[in-house]
């Protein structure tokens, strides 16, 4: 504290430009009054097999559909008596012995597509099936709640469906630094004066210039705090773990932002899919497993909940290929300190009533999912995001 | 006609124009202006790329094995890149700009995606066959085409158990609009495209057995519809003649409509759906020439790398990295986000497209370098700081600059003079303070200044 009063009664008020980041961090932290919640959404592509990701272990319709593909019953990692986790998933156990973890079965929706274009574009702008949305749900957030494109952070380079709203985007990095050396070029700084210009956003020249000053400054911003903390190292070594480690930079440096969007590419398991989807699997739990770690060791873990989806699960027997096809419902992960309803949330899928492709049938709109995390924990008002009324669940 | 009038009109109804053309056409009265225009996209000439692996798997009089269909779905993802690179080198090389303008407009209107490349190009060529013939051809071509039929449903839209999916969308997103139709009007329609399908080489196949050839009621009248007379009804609503006008409007006048304009382009096409005398209507408008339509679109992000490319020819040697860049800027051609299209307008930027946007021009074409030098200083850095960037970054960059042909073209005009002819519009006050403050070390350094400025993604 003695350095701090000092740092501040310092005459030199430029004298903050020489405090070391992590200082500048530490007082950040103790200023703030009000912490918000962060919702980070890790979007698996390409379908996820949730049947052989939670697996309903005590069926025989299960090992009867899946006679070379079934995980066997010796290699569960067991939460009751009738689902089981995939045994690469030993870390996201030990989460759901802590009690952080969340397992909702039977997620999807009416009338389910089994594209995967089409389906994740339905999961990420929360259109109905026979709807087109141009705005995704994050991006309605945006416009109904967001100030500023790092309201929203997708860690990659482009923005997907998902992020993007009517008047407001969010901001997509992999690195904040060289999102930020995009920006630096001189020449576009001497383009700022016109943001004096008072009809702006009147016409489409304007917006340009709006929007280029937004992301300057986004992009300095995004850049300065994150560099306040010091990635931590301790990931796995994959592009996924990298993401995340990204994202708890972000959280850690106490960025304002509310909602970080991640993927895990390669679920599509048509062939072979044992060994992939395995590997798959445990990159995923290893990952998140260090995430939860780094922000618990930062005291940010509290303040922040993930969401795990994919676009569909997949078809209940196998083919011919040793793989499964495009399916329907799927389980999805709640992980969070804050969690009103431990472990699972509801029961396993029902084996014995498929649709006409063989598909499982959905129990809970994932939409519900969305309005439980806006209501619940963000805090706002669902139906300004999902046009529709979608009732909350009560997981958290 | 006036050169900023030749140049608005070139923006719009094709990428840009050079100075040669442009200058040729000053002497000319606007009826020959758009003479011109138009004989020069009478033609259609098809774009092809050689699918010659998979054509004969695809004349099969069989069934596909596993085998050959996984056979067909790899190729395919191959050459779909490919066919997406000569799409836009066609767009960046053609005479006939009006017919390949109007062919990615149509693109987005009839949006469709598949996974297979012969399919795929096949619809491609249908938009460019029709996109200045007759409407009421044009969609029925469409509901008929194979690409269409699985990316709808229609193949699944059977006597026994319709589906509306084709149906639906005909009337939402291609020719009425939200509003205009009722529920029982898509039951009732979808009816009559069942049985539409298509055999393997992709042509059109009517499955008799699936069509369902019983009465149809479709907007109070009734009759055993099949698709085509689906078309003849929906086009004698006069509101299908007004959704195509508006979409076009926006195209290609301005992002907010004019009702008048926009009426009046709706009388002139429901005459006769014919879409080479619509247009040929608005180009001939003077509400089309006003001042407030005049460098007053956001270009999209193929017609800012189009414009660009017609500007310094630029080849990828690497079909991924041209894909990758048009997935940084948010359109990959052939592949739109679903069957409502790109938004458009303002929902093109984002933070990331607009710093995107202003650094790719000098990125691709000069080593990233942005001359900053002030009026009678000389440019110290130049060289040093492009070196720099050719050894780091730019040694990644697998393309080739054609600059000889920029100082060709351009030989005639002066570094002054020079930004009419790159940017479509005005200046900012400001940013053309601070522009006239730099000094202009050459053509080349002149025009990367010049591509770096919101104002050239504007046209």
């Amino acid at each position: 504290m003695e350095r701090r009063k000092f740092l501040k009664q310092s005459s030199l008020a430029s004298s903050l430009f020489f405090v070391p980041g992590f200082i500048r961090a530490f007082e950040d932290v103790v200023t703030k009054t009000s912490r918000y919640k962060r919702l980070v959404i890790v979007q698996l592509s390409g379908g996820n097999d949730g049947l052989n990701t939670v697996v309903p272990y005590q069926n025989d319709l299960y090992y009867k559909n899946r006679p070379t593909l079934g995980i066997p019953k010796s290699q569960i990692l067991s939460l009751n008596d009738e689902i089981g986790l995939n045994h690469n998933l030993v870390p996201l156990k030990n989460l759901y012995d802590q009690g952080y973890l969340t397992i909702i079965n039977n997620v999807g929706y009416p009338n389910p597509v089994r594209s995967h274009f089409r389906s994740m574009d339905i999961w990420q702008t929360a259109s109905d099936a026979n709807k087109y949305l141009q705005t995704g749900w994050i991006g309605r957030f945006l416009d109904a709640y967001g100030k500023h494109p790092y309201d929203a952070i997708e860690i990659d380079d482009s923005l997907s469906l998902a992020m993007k709203g009517e008047g407001l985007n969010g901001i997509a990095t992999q690195n904040p630094k060289s999102l930020f050396n995009l920006t630096r070029d001189p020449y576009f700084k001497h383009l700022k004066a016109v943001q004096e210009d008072a009809h702006l956003s009147e016409h489409n020249l304007g917006y340009l210039y709006k929007t280029m000053i937004a992301a300057q400054s986004s992009a300095k911003y995004i850049y300065e705090t994150s560099n306040t903390v010091a990635a931590n190292n301790d990931y796995p070594n994959n592009a996924f773990a990298k993401q995340l480690r990204t994202t708890a930079q972000f959280i850690n440096s106490n960025l304002e932002t509310r909602v970080f969007y991640t993927a895990l590419n390669g679920f599509d398991t048509h062939a072979n899919q044992k060994n992939r989807q395995n590997r798959l699997l445990k990159t995923y739990s290893e990952s998140v497993m260090a995430f939860v770690d780094d922000l618990k060791m930062n005291g940010t873990f509290k303040d922040t909940l993930i969401l795990t989806f994919s676009e569909f699960g997949r078809r209940v027997q196998q083919n011919a290929s040793t793989g499964t096809d495009h399916g329907t419902a799927n389980n999805i992960f709640i992980i969070g300190e804050n969690l009103k309803q431990q472990g699972i949330f509801n029961g396993a899928p029902n084996l014995n009533e498929l649709d006409e492709n063989g598909d499982l049938k959905f129990e809970i709109d994932f939409r519900n999912i969305y309005a439980t995390l806006l209501d619940k924990w963000l805090e706002v008002d669902p139906s300004k995001v999902l046009n529709n009324t979608f009732k909350p669940l009560n997981f958290i | 006609m006036k050169p900023q009038e030749i140049q608005h009109l070139y923006w719009r109804a094709g990428f840009g124009i050079l100075p040669k053309p442009l200058h040729d056409l000053q002497k000319k009265s606007k009826k020959a202006v758009l003479n011109d225009l138009f004989f020069k996209s009478k033609n259609d000439s098809p774009l092809r790329i050689d699918t010659s692996e998979i054509d004969h798997l695809l004349t099969n009089k069989g069934k596909l094995s596993d085998d050959e269909k996984k056979k067909i779905q790899q190729y395919s993802r191959k050459k779909l890149i490919e066919l997406n690179a000569a799409w836009i080198h066609r767009l960046g090389t053609t005479d006939a700009v009006l017919r390949e303008k109007m062919t990615l407009f149509w693109a987005n209107v009839f949006v469709c995606r598949d996974n297979n490349v012969a399919y795929m190009q096949r619809y491609n060529n249908t938009l460019r066959q029709h996109a200045l013939g007759d409407f009421r051809a044009f969609v029925n071509a469409i509901s008929k085409e194979a690409a269409m039929t699985k990316y709808l449903n229609t193949q699944q839209n059977k006597k026994q158990k319709p589906n509306e999916n084709f149906a639906r969308e005909l009337m939402e997103l291609f020719t009425l609009g939200e509003g205009h139709y009722t529920e029982q009007d898509i039951k009732e329609s979808a009816r009559a495209f069942t049985g539409y399908s298509h055999n393997l080489k992709g042509d059109f196949v009517l499955r008799r057995f699936q069509h369902d050839q019983g009465e149809k009621t479709f907007f109070g009248k009734t009759g055993n519809f099949n698709g085509e007379d689906i078309v003849d009804i929906i086009l004698e609503q006069e509101q299908c003649a007004r959704f195509i006008s508006k979409k076009i409007y926006k195209y290609f006048v301005n992002d907010s409509i004019d009702e008048n304009h926009v009426e009046a382009m709706t009388r002139v096409f429901y005459k006769d759906y014919n879409i080479a005398n619509l247009m040929h209507f608005i180009f001939n408008s003077d509400w089309f020439y006003d001042a407030k339509h005049i460098g007053s679109k956001i270009k999209s992000p193929i017609e800012f790398m189009v414009g660009m490319n017609r500007l310094v020819p630029i080849q990828f040697s690497k079909p991924r990295q041209l894909l990758y860049i048009q997935k940084q800027l948010g359109q990959i051609l052939l592949d739109p986000p679903n069957v409502a299209g790109w938004k458009g307008g303002r929902n093109w930027i984002d933070s990331n497209t607009i710093v995107l946007r202003l650094k790719l021009p000098s990125m691709l074409l000069n080593n990233a370098y942005i001359s900053k030098a002030e009026v009678g200083e000389e440019d110290t850095m130049i060289n040093v700081k492009k070196n720099v960037f050719k050894k780091g970054f730019g040694k990644r960059m697998d393309i080739n600059c054609d600059w000889e042909t920029f100082t060709k073209n351009f030989n005639s005009i002066s570094i002054n003079e020079l930004q009419n002819y790159i940017l479509a519009g005005a200046m900012n006050p400001d940013t053309k303070q601070y522009i006239e403050g730099l000094e202009k070390v050459s053509k080349k350094e002149y025009s990367i200044q010049l591509m770096s400025l919101p104002e050239y993604q504007m046209c």
